[in-house]
């Protein structure tokens, strides 16, 4: 499975998204459910799916969907 | 008597305009115009973190007009409900399509509904309550009383800068907004939360001295690995919202103080205007798992089961607090908006505890089944209504969440209850934990043994 897949599979079941949702494109607080509650259980997610921990730093920029596959890509996850 | 001191400044952290002197109490006189014209009623005002939404509600209450404020993510249909029972004059803070009987622009077409009581200042909804939410009638002077005893006992002057970590619905938000303007503080407009970068960068760019939190926050910052070193003008932490974990109150505590700053531990309920009670910085670290003595011209008693004050102190029972910020009362429906003061300025708060010997309150449990979800006051009962057609549930606190156990259910059904839960409650979905279950302990009486499914928890 590739990196987006896996990391699109974290989001829906952390935030518990509708299929409807365009997942790849997501900004925080774009939807209700990705607020500052929805995003500390999506990092706790990601950090488990991946094995990795983020900085303070990389917690606070995980702004989009796009965001986190950077870096994500920059721990060499999912490689 | 106004909330606005001379001093006072907003601050859009959005566009990094300050406003302060004449041109703040100008700008709030312009919102209170605008209000001139509106028919009798109560006010509904969705209020954001942004300056319009501040602007309007100085201007409500400069003009002596009643004001609900409500969430503005609010669903349409809770809306709907709240403005067919309330008639509002107006609802500020919407664009969407109008109610029936309002004009695009919100305003009620017909001029005649009920005059507010005179008193009445600020209605805040009860969080927590299905479906059928009623407001907490909250007199100007309560506001007032509130504003400046917390203002003393977190020692706040026209030095500070306190950001909206919380929203203004929420008594508590809106009591850091009323405590700081009061005292002539800057109070910055910042909407992105305490987990975004714009947050931080305001908390650096624009000096800001203080942080409120309800114990989700306190959470996340241990997350973050929250150091108060990298935030040098940052030296006040105060905590509401539910009992924080003794642990966590102690870490917190210990990293503000080695930085040369403090902690406060507060408690209330939006039924007080919400302050009632606050843990001297200095005390907290002998006082930890305390809500503090009751704040100045406020008074704790607790009474017994057959409704005797219990003067001994370590001996629980319902905590009932007397005081200057004691709610009018609540309102249903629209003609309850005409209501006096129906407390006498006494608060039976449906909490347990006891004082300890220096008048310290404990808070130890509630009368009714209540839990917490991020904050947010639900009541169990009606959390295992709502998902019943699922199946039989069952409801327990768990910290700052709840868990509903669904007899029966599947994964998946238990995903879908959770995301009803959700949505009646407006609140965020990983508060309400729905597990499956096969069945419930039973007391001898047969009713659910809830004591031995908090333990499971």
């Amino acid at each position: 499975m590739s990196l987006n897949d896996r990391l699109r599979g974290v989001f829906v079941d952390a935030l518990q998204l509708d299929d409807s949702v365009d997942v790849e494109n997501l900004k925080y607080r774009d939807i209700d459910e990705w607020d500052s509650v929805g995003h500390m259980a999506l990092v706790a997610a990601i950090e488990d799916e991946f094995d990795v921990q983020f900085e303070t730093e990389q917690v606070i920029d995980m702004s989009s969907f796009k965001v986190a596959v950077d870096m994500l890509k920059g721990f060499g996850a999912g490689e | 008597m106004t909330l606005l001191h001379a001093q006072a400044r907003l601050r859009d952290a959005a566009t990094g305009e300050l406003l302060g002197g004449a041109e703040l109490a100008g700008r709030v006189s312009e919102a209170a115009k605008e209000l001139a014209d509106l028919p009798s009623g109560v006010l509904f005002l969705r209020v954001g973190l942004d300056l319009t939404s501040v602007l309007r509600y100085l201007g409500a209450f400069e003009a002596g007009r009643a004001v609900a404020l409500l969430d503005p993510a609010q669903d349409r249909e809770v809306l709907d409900g709240l403005v067919a029972r309330f008639r509002p004059a107006a609802v500020l803070g919407i664009d969407d399509e109008p109610a029936p009987g309002y004009s695009p622009d919100w305003v009620r077409e017909d001029a005649d509904g009920v005059a507010p009581h005179p008193d009445l200042a600020v209605m805040l909804p009860t969080s927590g309550s299905t479906g059928n939410p009623k407001f907490v009638r909250l007199s100007r002077s309560a506001i007032l009383a509130n504003a400046d005893a917390i203002a003393e006992v977190l020692g706040i002057d026209e030095n500070e800068v306190a950001p909206t970590s919380l929203p203004l619905h929420y008594s508590y938000g809106m009591s850091v907004l009323n405590s700081h303007l009061r005292q002539g503080a800057t109070v910055l407009l910042e909407g992105s939360g305490v987990v975004a970068r714009p947050f931080w960068d305001a908390v650096t760019r624009y000096g800001v001295t203080s942080l409120a939190g309800v114990p989700y926050h306190y959470e996340m910052l241990r997350r973050l690995r929250f150091d108060p070193a990298k935030y040098p003008t940052l030296r006040t932490l105060t905590q509401a919202g539910g009992k924080l974990r003794s642990d966590l109150i102690s870490e917190f505590n210990d990293k503000m103080r080695a930085a040369g700053g403090q902690m406060f531990v507060m408690y209330g309920q939006t039924e007080a205007a919400p302050r009632m009670a606050t843990v001297p910085s200095e005390r907290l670290a002998e006082k930890v798992g305390s809500a503090g003595p009751a704040l100045p011209g406020g008074t704790f008693a607790i009474r017994d089961e057959a409704g005797n004050e219990i003067a001994e102190a370590g001996v629980a029972g319902e905590v009932v607090y007397r005081g200057p910020n004691v709610m009018m009362g609540y309102a249903e429906s629209e003609a309850e908006l005409a209501l006096g003061d129906e407390t006498g300025g006494v608060l039976v708060t449906g909490d347990l505890g006891y004082l300890d010997a220096d008048g310290f309150l404990y808070i130890t449990g509630r009368l009714k089944r209540i839990g917490k979800v991020f904050g947010n006051r639900v009541n169990l009962d009606d959390l295992e209504q709502i998902v019943k057609g699922f199946g039989a549930a069952a409801a327990v606190p768990a910290g700052d969440k709840v868990v509903v156990f669904l007899d029966g259910a599947e994964k998946d059904t238990c995903k879908q209850a959770a995301k009803l839960l959700s949505e009646t409650l407006h609140l965020h979905v990983t508060g309400f934990d729905v597990r499956p279950a096969e069945g419930f302990p039973q007391l001898p009486s047969g009713k659910i043994d809830y004591r031995s499914l908090e333990a499971q928890v």
